[in-house]
């Protein structure tokens, strides 16, 4: 405000702005009265209109084939690059019975959920494919010791919203999913 | 850009410089880097910018030992953004700088024994958990006349001052920030803030990480620029190591910092309002970010932890729908810019609350290196993406957004016009992101070149840098960043004397600080 | 006016059954009478407090494009049922060095005041709990203990955030009582009267509502005594008090369980108690809408007083809701700027106003 306004002027000026303001906001009341504003009902639609993005990382999981056999070959690459020491690969030499050449073989993939900053690194050493990340994001336990997972003994079959493993339900710029069904 | 330090010795030093701000016109200090040299010693490297000509140049100089301590003249005579930088360096690496007037420790608790960033440091896990001891007294070193340390008390405050501690835990410190503030009835006398509640060692720990390691750390900083800060990382890697990106990286590097500095001025604009009582404006802008979140999520795989630069590319190519949501969320964003400024920009009671806030002269912006958003309101042409072009900025069209007001209405106005100036850019860009790899292969072990280099990026709250010396290791030897921060919050003081507790908050809102960010 | 429904027959008829019926002297009836208003009292109290508390979430929440609570029973109807268990059954602790007497005793100044003015609305014809031919002037001196309270709770709790917050809202609050008071006055010029009955006496007749009698200089005077009102009642832009972004929660920052409950609910009915006032004084309380058309008066006659009161003070509670979510906080200077520059002179300039139209006979009749 100019300093130079008068007294009336100002008074004049300050109530128009006031009420642009709350023109604002009495229409931003009435829109979408019924439809339930910008609020997302999770719980209530996990199952139903729910949206997580493909590409979010939830969690650490091993890529398997049809016969849910795993590609990892313990060379703990990934291992070597987390920053948190998140992951614990214990493994042994033994002879492949066909071509009778050493070769190394998994006996545990230890990743602690817990400890993970979901950077990436891991996934980005291994040369195998063998791991990914995944948008399966109820992670939450009661124990810190549940978080600790052993991937190459679990069959993972998407967590406990395999619905959402493509992303879940449409979403559109500037519009929530608000309703729960 | 490779650093060529001009090198001073102790006697020479002070002149020097001197020198160099008067005579060659260095008056923006970009930062200070103290470093343990090894057998050369502890030292600082000066990073120096005439904001004139935007020629930079840098400065090292090797502390000299009196009494077993290490010492180097200060400088905050010259610049007195210096003063918080220099009681960094001398809390993490000891250097005691003569002249300074309060050298108390920045970060670290007063009872912590050593200096963590010198080489011979060994960590121990004994921590007291005692009361931590805070003195009211600063310390001003100076050489006497036979060359003798002396050691002088400088008092913070006295008996009778009316001393309330804004934070660490408060509504809007935007974290744990504590200001210490002295008051007379309502008016500000003086501000002292108190950093470290968040202190991660982030540049300790990187020491001893390799360089994809170090990147994870970056959006941990200040966490609605994630992207800026990781580009500036992977960036003064990149440089070192001479890689060749394809244009394709440089577009969607560029589309995804703007639309990160979107998010964050979104989030900026809601919070000054909430900051000022206004919280429906705020709830309308978090609202909005959402969208903002979504498009760049479907990306990226994250939220506020974006994760989405690397060493030689990007972690991902864009998802099939970026181009059509980022398109849309254009169209949907220009109508809700006016929105926020209709029910809250606009307001008298906002123009009250923000004009004369705060104020900051441009000579006093560029002397305590108070860049970003809040120099720009000062009418400071510190716009790194035009002073210094990296990626597409050299190519895009778009305007450095300036205001002549020098208060907080004038840091709400550069925010607000430069989500307008973000949006054009990625206009510019989105429907012509060309072909190519999205990743340029790197070496599995990276190492990078013996030297010295620092780059920069604009922030959303100031410039970004970091500073990395190698030694061909395939861990950096020191890096350091210039946190957009920590100079803003040495520049509380000067424009909060005189002004009101409510300006306090105002001010801190106006000019965007975020505190992991200044702690690291 | 003869079909509104006279509460004062209810009353009549009781007194009679004590007296007449049941044979009690005049003390014990009285005595009985008066406990069983102050429970009435307290019960509507406590159920418009959480009307308004839950009114408050729900109506911020659609403004700021949210649904506001739904979790606690249908449509979350059972939330605030839910706060004030929570807040029943909390620890109350006390500040070790605070002034434990002033500690204590502010938050039920704080209540008193409050009780005090809600006992002054007038429901119903006949149905006032309060009603001295000074009403007005004695409601404005009740509603005033509230500042005391507060003033003590930031001065008592020992918490420099506290004190702050108290010399705010002291200031605040006798500069608005300013305005306030001018606001009533210009009403009384019209109506003659102070006391309350009688002020929506005066309102009843056919387009008998102050506001459009008074027209203009009553209108002025309902938009200031709202403004002055929002402030005297602490609420934003005016929260200087509580200022949550500045001193965390002013006053009331060390009180905790129903030390802080009481805070809460004379916030809340303050707000209930201006925006009650207002509709009594401007908008003609629990009388009707009158349009001087026979058969149209009837009908509105036919819907009690009641209603008609609830209604007008609820739509200015509504209206003082939109307001505050609306605006930013003002700071302390620009507060006492505007009251002493702004609507101080107009709310004089408007008494004389109202005057002048009184008694040259402007209004309408």
């Amino acid at each position: 405000m100019e300093n130079n306004k008068s007294y009336f002027g100002e008074l004049g000026h300050g109530i128009k702005t006031l009420a642009t303001g709350m023109k604002v906001t009495l229409g931003e009341y009435f829109k979408d009265y019924w439809t339930n504003k910008s609020t997302e009902q999770y719980p209530e639609n996990r199952k139903t209109t729910l949206h997580v993005s493909k590409r979010h990382r939830g969690r650490l999981v091993f890529k398997r084939n049809e016969d849910g056999a795993y590609k990892c070959t313990a060379c703990t690459l990934c291992e070597k690059a987390c920053p948190n020491g998140t992951i614990k690969i214990t493994a042994h030499m033994a002879e492949d019975p066909e071509t009778g050449k050493k070769k190394k073989v998994l006996d545990d993939y230890q990743y602690d959920l817990g400890d993970c900053m979901f950077c990436q690194l891991c996934t980005n050493a291994c040369n195998f494919d063998a791991i990914e990340f995944t948008n399966d994001f109820e992670n939450a336990t009661f124990d810190r010791g549940a978080l600790v997972l052993h991937l190459d003994k679990e069959v993972y079959q998407g967590g406990s919203l395999p619905n959402i493993q493509d992303g879940g339900a449409e979403w559109q710029v500037g519009k929530f999913n608000t309703k729960k069904k | 850009m490779k650093l060529e330090f001009l090198s001073f010795d102790f006697e020479k030093f002070a002149k020097e410089m001197q020198n160099l701000k008067d005579q060659k016109g260095f008056d923006f200090l970009v930062t200070i880097v103290g470093e343990d040299f090894g057998e050369e010693g502890l030292g600082c490297v000066y990073i120096l910018e005439n904001t004139n000509t935007h020629e930079r140049t840098s400065v090292k100089t090797i502390a000299k030992v009196v009494d077993g301590e290490s010492v180097i003249p200060t400088v905050t005579n010259l610049w007195k953004g210096a003063d918080l930088l220099e009681r960094e360096v001398f809390d993490f690496l000891g250097v005691k700088f003569l002249g300074h007037p309060d050298m108390r420790r920045l970060f670290l608790r007063n009872d912590f024994q050593g200096y963590p960033l010198r080489k011979d440091f060994k960590a121990t896990n004994e921590y007291t958990l005692e009361d931590d001891q805070e003195p009211d007294y600063g310390l001003e070193y100076s050489l006497d006349k036979d060359g003798k340390l002396h050691v002088k008390e400088n008092r913070l405050f006295t008996n009778d001052d009316y001393v309330v501690n804004i934070g660490p835990q408060h509504p809007s410190t935007h974290g744990v920030l504590r200001l210490q503030t002295v008051l007379e009835g309502e008016t500000v006398k003086r501000v002292y803030p108190h950093l470290g509640y968040i202190h991660r060692g982030i540049e300790k720990m990187w020491e001893s990480m390799t360089y994809p390691q170090t990147l994870a750390l970056t959006d941990r900083l200040n966490y609605l620029c994630a992207m800026m800060q990781r580009h500036a990382l992977v960036g003064v890697i990149e440089e070192a190591m001479e890689v060749e990106l394809t244009d394709r990286i440089h577009y969607i590097r560029t589309i995804m910092d703007e639309l990160q500095r979107l998010d964050s001025h979104l989030l900026f604009t809601s919070c000054c309002a909430q900051d000022l009582g206004a919280l429906t404006a705020f709830l309308y802008g978090m609202r909005d970010r959402e969208h903002v979140l979504n498009v760049m999520e479907e990306t990226t795989g994250g939220r506020l932890i974006q994760n989405y630069y690397r060493i030689g590319g990007l972690q991902d190519d864009i998802d099939p729908n970026f181009v059509k949501n980022v398109k849309d969320l254009i169209k949907y964003l220009r109508p809700m810019i006016q929105e926020y400024m209709d029910v809250f920009g606009n307001n008298i009671i906002t123009h009250n609350r923000l004009e004369n806030v705060g104020p900051m002269s441009l000579e006093d912006c560029i002397n305590y290196g108070v860049t970003g958003p809040a120099g720009r309101a000062s009418g400071w042409k510190n716009d790194v993406r035009k002073n210094h072009p990296y990626d597409m900025y050299g190519k895009v069209d778009f305007e450095q957004c300036l205001e002549t007001s020098n208060d907080s209405m004038g840091r709400y106005m550069v925010h607000i016009n430069e989500m307008y100036q973000s949006l054009n850019i990625i206009e510019q860009l989105i429907d012509n992101i060309p072909e190519g790899d999205f990743y340029v292969k790197q070496k599995p072990i990276i190492k990078v070149p013996e030297g010295q280099w620092y780059f920069s990026v604009e922030g959303a709250a100031g410039e970004f840098g970091v500073y990395l010396d190698s030694k061909g290791d395939k861990s950096p030897y020191r890096m350091k960043m210039r946190p957009m921060g920590l100079s803003l919050v040495g520049a509380l003081d000067p424009m909060l004397r005189g002004q009101k507790i409510a300006d306090l908050v105002t001010t801190g809102a106006a000019i965007d600080i975020v505190i992991p960010d200044i702690d690291r | 006016m003869e079909h509104i429904f006279d509460f004062s027959q209810v009353t009549t008829w009781f007194h009679d059954l004590l007296t007449l019926t049941l044979g009690l002297g005049d003390f014990w009836a009285i005595l009985i009478e008066c406990v069983l208003v102050g429970a009435a009292v307290l019960g509507a109290y406590s159920v418009i407090a959480m009307i308004l508390i839950f009114m408050e979430r729900k109506v911020c929440a659609y403004f700021q494009c949210r649904i506001g609570p739904v979790r606690v029973g249908p449509w979350g109807l059972l939330q605030v049922v839910a706060d004030v268990l929570k807040m029943l059954i909390k620890e109350i602790f006390f500040v070790d060095k605070a002034d434990k007497l002033l500690y204590i005793v502010a938050p039920f100044l704080v209540i008193f005041g409050s009780v005090g003015a809600f006992c002054f609305l007038p429901w119903n014809r006949g149905a006032h709990i309060l009603d001295f031919n000074v009403g007005v002037f004695l409601l404005t001196a009740i509603s005033s203990i509230g500042v005391v309270g507060i003033f003590l709770a930031g001065w008592g709790s020992n918490n420099k955030y506290s004190v702050v917050s108290a010399m705010r809202s002291a200031v605040q609050m006798i500069s608005y009582e300013m305005s306030l008071c001018l606001c009533l006055i210009t009403a009384v010029i019209l109506t003659g009267t102070m006391q309350v009955s009688g002020i929506v006496e005066a309102q009843s007749g056919p387009w008998g509502w102050l506001i459009v009698q008074g027209h203009v200089p009553a209108l002025i005077a309902f938009v200031v005594f709202l403004i002055a009102g929002n402030a005297e009642a602490n609420r934003g832009p005016f929260d200087m008090a509580e200022a949550e972004s500045e001193l965390t929660a002013g006053h009331h920052t060390e009180y905790s369980g129903m030390g802080f409950g009481f805070f809460y609910l004379a916030e809340f009915l303050n707000l209930f108690i201006i925006a009650g006032i207002a509709a009594t004084v401007f908008l003609g309380g629990w009388a009707p809408i009158q349009i001087g058309v026979e058969a149209f008066d009837e009908v509105m006659q036919y819907i009690p007083g009641i209603v008609w009161f609830m209604g007008k003070a609820f739509l200015l509670v509504w209206l003082l809701m939109w307001i505050k979510w609306t605006f930013p906080r003002l700071r302390i200077d620009q507060i006492l700027k505007l009251e002493w520059k702004y609507l101080m002179p107009m709310a004089l300039i408007n008494l004389v106003l109202m005057t002048v139209v009184v008694a040259l006979g402007l209004y309408i009749k």
